[in-house]
């Protein structure tokens, strides 16, 4: 009875059926097959395992933490810190849980004397050669050592002799690396060996001279490298931005989301007094892991510089000079009210977000206006975008694990999506992923099949004349991924339409397979406010300001470069609503403040039209306003407010428009793809004979994006880093 | 010129700080990171000679399809002949053949002592220092090959012929003291064998290399010496060793 | 709730209620009277005590403002307890437990800045 009870209660099941090239231990998924599985005793306790699991799951699967530094969830076992000893009965040594696999009728003791003394003896070793620098370490508060030592370390010292010192590495701007601290876990050797893909770091020396690095002074050249400094057990690897900042107790701790790439990593933001200090990630198993890219982490010193604190508009002199809200929205409400509906528009940026997007549609709507564009490009004829299967990374994120075969066409996943690439890579380690590309050939951290660039053999995969579709077709479960920067492309329809041509067929390929439910087109959006905009029936690309010429043009955070003050008449008259003074609000006549995602409570729908919020972790600086208000209050003074004027009530309008908007953290499946491919087909598309390129190449490209990237001292000096090849000051 | 600099001023803080300490310091001295010199950088070219490239063929055909990384060591050895010493080039000419991330090289290339990651004289002296042989005498050994070319342990003369290091047990224990210069032993040393050797080098002669001596241990009990020794003693005079005769009291053994 | 003297309360009905001081309104009326001039004739102390910008009729007024607010009430065991409280608050005032800030509070009310409530005002004003 009691023994039932107990194996029902399973662990999170983070690595399901998978096979590793590395010596990953794998979790087997408890609810499986139930024959196979074995007893064995942790403190007398039976626990049902499934063999394979090593005696440290298998203790933690009974409740009990073992202490560790080397080993880790995610990286392949290493078994070198040697912290994880515990007494197994009729074993004459203590054994490293982390390594061992578990036997039928095993007894572990991971809390008899034994296991204790072993402990403290690893520690005793451990502490041996780390300096005692808690009080100057940026890892104090949050440090696995510290910890560690004060639960399971001996509480005196016998240690005379003098410690081992290790010169400190500048593996660039991003990560401090304080090489005394280090214990030669390894964990960033085998992150950058198995997850970043980037095998630039490594241990050289032996014995008491083991240290880490990278042996030529050189960048740790990753866009994930920010994340060796959460993996670091000790203070040896921290945060170059944020050291000496603040104590972690310090700070206060806020959930969110990115909005740096269309994948909605899932974030905490760390504020001090209004201030935010940093950013980490927070476990979202279906979209970033445990990891966030370099962007997500380090650009956030970029929310403080070249940021629009107080309204502007232009003066009798035609410069633009600070004022009041009082002053600047009756003039905005004035303009608008005095213009014709079909000369009136808004461009949306990338930042957007959905209450924000929601608001503004319908305060275009009410003049009867249709000119809502987004700054970002994506199809309009065929299917466009009123079916929801077109524009959507369909497969999902966590999806790619089950595939068996990706194809890229015109995207650099790598930069535009660090963490999809990491996915991407993560299967082809792990799942035998076969990846081939149409593009520029990149280094994308893991080896493809480079299809060559041109149109032409997207034709020849879409008519199955091409060699690949030999592959194509006998792969179960394949992917097509599509980057959003061919809708930049004059024949954008042509590549959607070969795309969903290839996609449509091999899905059909594969439920024939038994696949039923796989879907195989992926659209993977560089934005983060894409989907909502398209969700709301926003029109993609700025078409329709070119052939509307308008009088008045609302940009609501469009920097990406698409409008220009050329392309537009000489008398529209442009409000810029936004946080940053970056590409557009230069040549605005009316400038207001707006909120960044760290200071508003948001939606905002990732590449998978996953709706997330994020979360407001300090208010807006100066006299800015969240962007949702800034409109409301807009229509109030032109006369016909919106019939909200709280959160809940736009999000209600919000879902109106479209339900899954705020149903939050879940994936709606889109499923039209047959009709959009007969749709396409009557768009009658064609190829141009150019070449797909991606413009993000090399790291150096990845950095700077966007208005807030744009502003970061850190991402600039990355780019430095990455193009010049020289570790700048350490 | 950043790297000298740096090397310098690091070697200055190495050398005051080490002066602090009170015991012995417990690790090679050598440094297990690179630092850009003028004969040692990514820049310099290195390329195997078309001999050399045959023996990698060799040596990678021993290893079998997916395993041909086995092949590091022989090939950074082959390196590391050709070139007299391991310069960071060759690690990365080896990573380029092996297709790894030269980072995995230069895991190897630190952390086996005998790949000499630094520039050698063209004789590498390598002292055993170990237990036996300095019971049996090195450090007079050391002497007289640190007074001879005027070099500390670790350093090269100024010709670049001599580098002199200590090393661990060589295994040839029972013919302590003992050396070994490049590929060869040179055993059962006494300060005066070790000058000749020396000389011999200096002057461009090979010295024979394995034991000075051969030590004839005789109790006194049995002056007579067996047949099958009596041979084995006359091969040892044809091959020009000379003889040490060891007198033992049998109570005394 | 504040009016159960003389009012019958479901099963309380008929059961005779325990007077606070006054046996009928005629007595609380005295003693509320009896407290406001004992307020009326401190005011001047007051004043002086606790060094106010305020005109002896001002403060006086305002403190009949304060009796006028409860004017409405008929309950005497009300009226006693507020009379109780007016005792208490007069103590505190005379005997200083109180502070100058404690007696401006009695004029907040004119110098409060009013928050505004719809959607625009809280716009202009706050975040």
């Amino acid at each position: 009875m009691l023994r039932s009870a107990l194996h029902k209660v399973g662990p999170i099941v983070n690595l399901p059926g998978r096979f590793s090239r590395y010596s990953c231990v794998k979790i087997c998924q408890r609810n499986q097959s139930t024959d196979n599985r074995i007893e064995v005793f942790v403190n007398d306790q039976s626990v049902w395992v499934e063999p394979g699991t090593t005696v440290l799951q298998a203790c933690e699967i009974a409740g009990i933490q073992i202490p560790r530094f080397c080993y880790h969830d995610r990286l392949s076992v290493a078994g070198n810190c040697r912290m994880c000893l515990v007494e197994i009965e009729r074993s004459p040594k203590p054994q490293a849980s982390c390594a061992m696999p578990v036997m039928k009728g095993m007894r572990i003791k991971p809390d008899s004397d034994v296991s204790k003394k072993a402990r403290e003896g690893v520690m005793e070793f451990l502490l041996a050669n780390h300096p005692l620098d808690c009080p100057i370490c940026d890892q104090g508060g949050e440090c696995d050592l510290q910890d560690q030592s004060m639960m399971y370390g001996s509480d005196r010292s016998r240690f005379l002799e003098h410690k081992r010192a290790v010169e400190d590495k500048n593996i660039g701007p991003l990560v401090k690396t304080i090489m005394t601290r280090c214990i030669q876990c390894t964990r960033c050797v085998r992150f950058a060996d198995e997850i970043a893909g980037v095998s630039e770091l490594g241990t050289t020396g032996r014995g008491n001279d083991m240290q880490i690095g990278t042996y030529v002074e050189k960048m740790f050249k990753s866009e994930l490298s920010g994340n060796i400094i959460d993996i670091c057990p000790v203070g040896a690897l921290t945060s170059k931005p944020y050291a000496f900042t603040a104590r972690p107790w310090e700070t206060r701790k806020t959930e969110s989301i990115d909005v740096m790439d269309a994948v909605g990593s899932n974030i905490i933001v760390s504020t001090r007094a209004g201030d935010v200090l940093r950013i980490l990630p927070r476990l979202h198993e279906d979209i970033n892991e445990e990891w966030i890219s370099d962007k997500t982490r380090f650009a956030c010193d970029g929310l403080k510089r070249q940021r629009l604190t107080q309204p502007m508009m232009r003066n009798r002199e035609g410069k633009l000079a600070m004022c009041s809200w009082e002053d600047a929205l009756p003039i905005v409400a004035e303009k608008m009210v005095n213009t014709k509906a079909e000369e009136m528009s808004a461009v949306v940026g990338g930042f957007a977000d959905a209450e924000t997007l929601t608001c503004l549609k319908d305060l275009l709507n009410r003049y009867d206006s249709e000119g809502l564009c987004t700054e970002e490009l994506f199809i309009t004829d065929g299917a466009g975008t009123d079916l929801r299967s077109n524009y959507l990374l369909n497969t999902s994120i966590a999806g790619i694990e089950e595939a068996d075969l990706v194809l890229l066409v015109g995207t650099n996943p790598r930069f535009e999506a660090p963490l999809l690439n990491a996915r991407i890579r993560k299967a082809w380690v792990h799942n035998e992923l076969d990846v081939a590309a149409i593009g520029s050939k990149v280094d994308l951290t893991y080896s493809y099949q480079h299809l060559g660039d041109s149109t032409e053999t997207l034709k020849q995969i879409a008519d199955g004349s091409h060699p690949f579709c030999k592959r194509l077709s006998e792969a179960s479960r394949p992917m097509v991924i599509v980057g959003s920067e061919v809708f930049k492309r004059d024949d954008a329809t042509g590549i959607h339409a070969a795309v969903a041509t290839i996609a449509q067929n091999a899905r059909l390929r594969s439920q024939k397979g038994g696949q039923d439910d796989w879907k195989v087109l992926n659209v993977l959006h560089k934005v983060a406010s894409q989907v909502a905009a398209l969700d709301l029936g926003y029109k993609p690309g700025i078409d329709h300001i070119r052939k509307n010429p308008p009088k008045l043009l609302i940009l609501l955070g469009a920097d990406g470069g698409a409008v220009n003050k050329e392309d537009l008449p000489k008398d529209c008259f442009i409000v810029y609503i936004g946080t940053h003074g970056d590409h557009s609000a230069p040549f605005a006549d009316v400038i207001l403040p707006s909120a960044a995602y760290t200071e508003k409570t948001a939606t905002f729908v990732n590449t998978e039209g996953r709706a997330q919020q994020s979360q407001t972790a300090v208010s807006p600086p100066g006299f800015a306003r969240e962007d949702w208000k800034i409109i409301r209050a807009l229509s109030e003074i032109m006369g016909s407010p919106l019939p909200y004027d709280d959160l809940d009530g736009v999000r209600a309008r919000m879902s109106e428009f479209s339900p899954n908007l705020t149903k939050y953290d879940a994936v709606e499946d889109a499923n039209y793809f047959n009709q959009a491919v007969q749709l396409a087909r009557l768009a009658k598309p064609s190829l141009l004979n150019q070449p797909l390129q991606s413009s993000q190449l090399s790291l150096a490209d990845f950095y700077m994006t966007d208005p807030i990237t744009r502003a970061s001292t850190t991402m600039s000096k990355c780019v430095r880093a990455a193009n010049e090849d020289l570790p700048p000051d350490l | 010129m950043l790297g000298f600099l740096r090397q310098a001023v690091t070697k200055t803080v190495q050398q005051s700080l080490r002066s602090f300490h009170a015991t012995c310091v417990a690790h090679s001295g050598a440094k297990f990171t690179h630092v850009d010199t003028p004969e040692n950088n990514s820049d310099i070219p290195f390329d195997f000679t078309p001999e050399n490239y045959k023996r990698i063929d060799a040596i990678m055909a021993n290893y079998p399809e997916g395993h041909k990384v086995a092949a590091m060591m022989p090939i950074l050895d082959v390196a590391q002949r050709q070139h007299g010493w391991l310069p960071l080039s060759a690690m990365n000419k080896v990573a380029d053949i092996l297709q790894v991330p030269s980072m995995r090289v230069y895991e190897v290339a630190t952390f086996y002592t005998m790949y000499n990651r630094s520039p050698v004289g063209k004789y590498h002296l390598q002292l055993c220092t170990t237990t036996p042989c300095m019971l049996c005498g090195s450090d007079d050994i050391l002497k007289t090959i640190q007074d001879k070319l005027g070099i500390k342990v670790g350093e090269t003369t100024k010709d670049k012929m001599f580098t002199l290091n200590e090393v661990e047990c060589l295994g040839a224990c029972v013919n302590a003291p003992m050396i070994q210069i490049n590929d060869m032993y040179y055993e059962d040393l006494k300060p005066s064998d070790m000058e000749e050797i020396l000389d011999d080098l200096i002057a461009g002669r090979a010295p024979k290399p394995g034991p000075r001596y051969v030590v004839i241990t005789i109790l006194q009990l049995d002056y007579n010496v067996s047949q099958s020794e009596g041979i084995a003693i006359l091969w040892f005079k044809k091959c020009g060793t000379k003889i040490l005769w060891l007198y033992t009291r049998l109570n005394s053994l | 709730m504040s009016s159960l003297v003389g009012r019958s309360v479901g099963s309380l009905k008929n059961v005779p209620i325990k007077p606070i001081m006054s046996a009928n309104p005629t007595e609380a009326r005295r003693r509320v009277l009896t407290l406001y001039k004992q307020w009326y004739r401190a005011v001047p102390k007051i004043i002086t005590t606790f060094k106010l910008p305020y005109t002896k009729e001002r403060l006086q007024n305002r403190i009949r403002e304060e009796f006028l607010k409860n004017s409405h009430i008929r309950d005497v065991r009300a009226i006693d307890m507020l009379v109780i409280k007016g005792e208490m608050d007069l103590q505190e005032t005379l005997l200083k437990w109180k502070q100058e800030c404690h007696m401006k509070e009695l004029f907040q009310h004119e110098t409060a800045i009013r928050q505004p409530t719809d959607f625009l005002g809280k716009f202009f004003s706050q975040k």
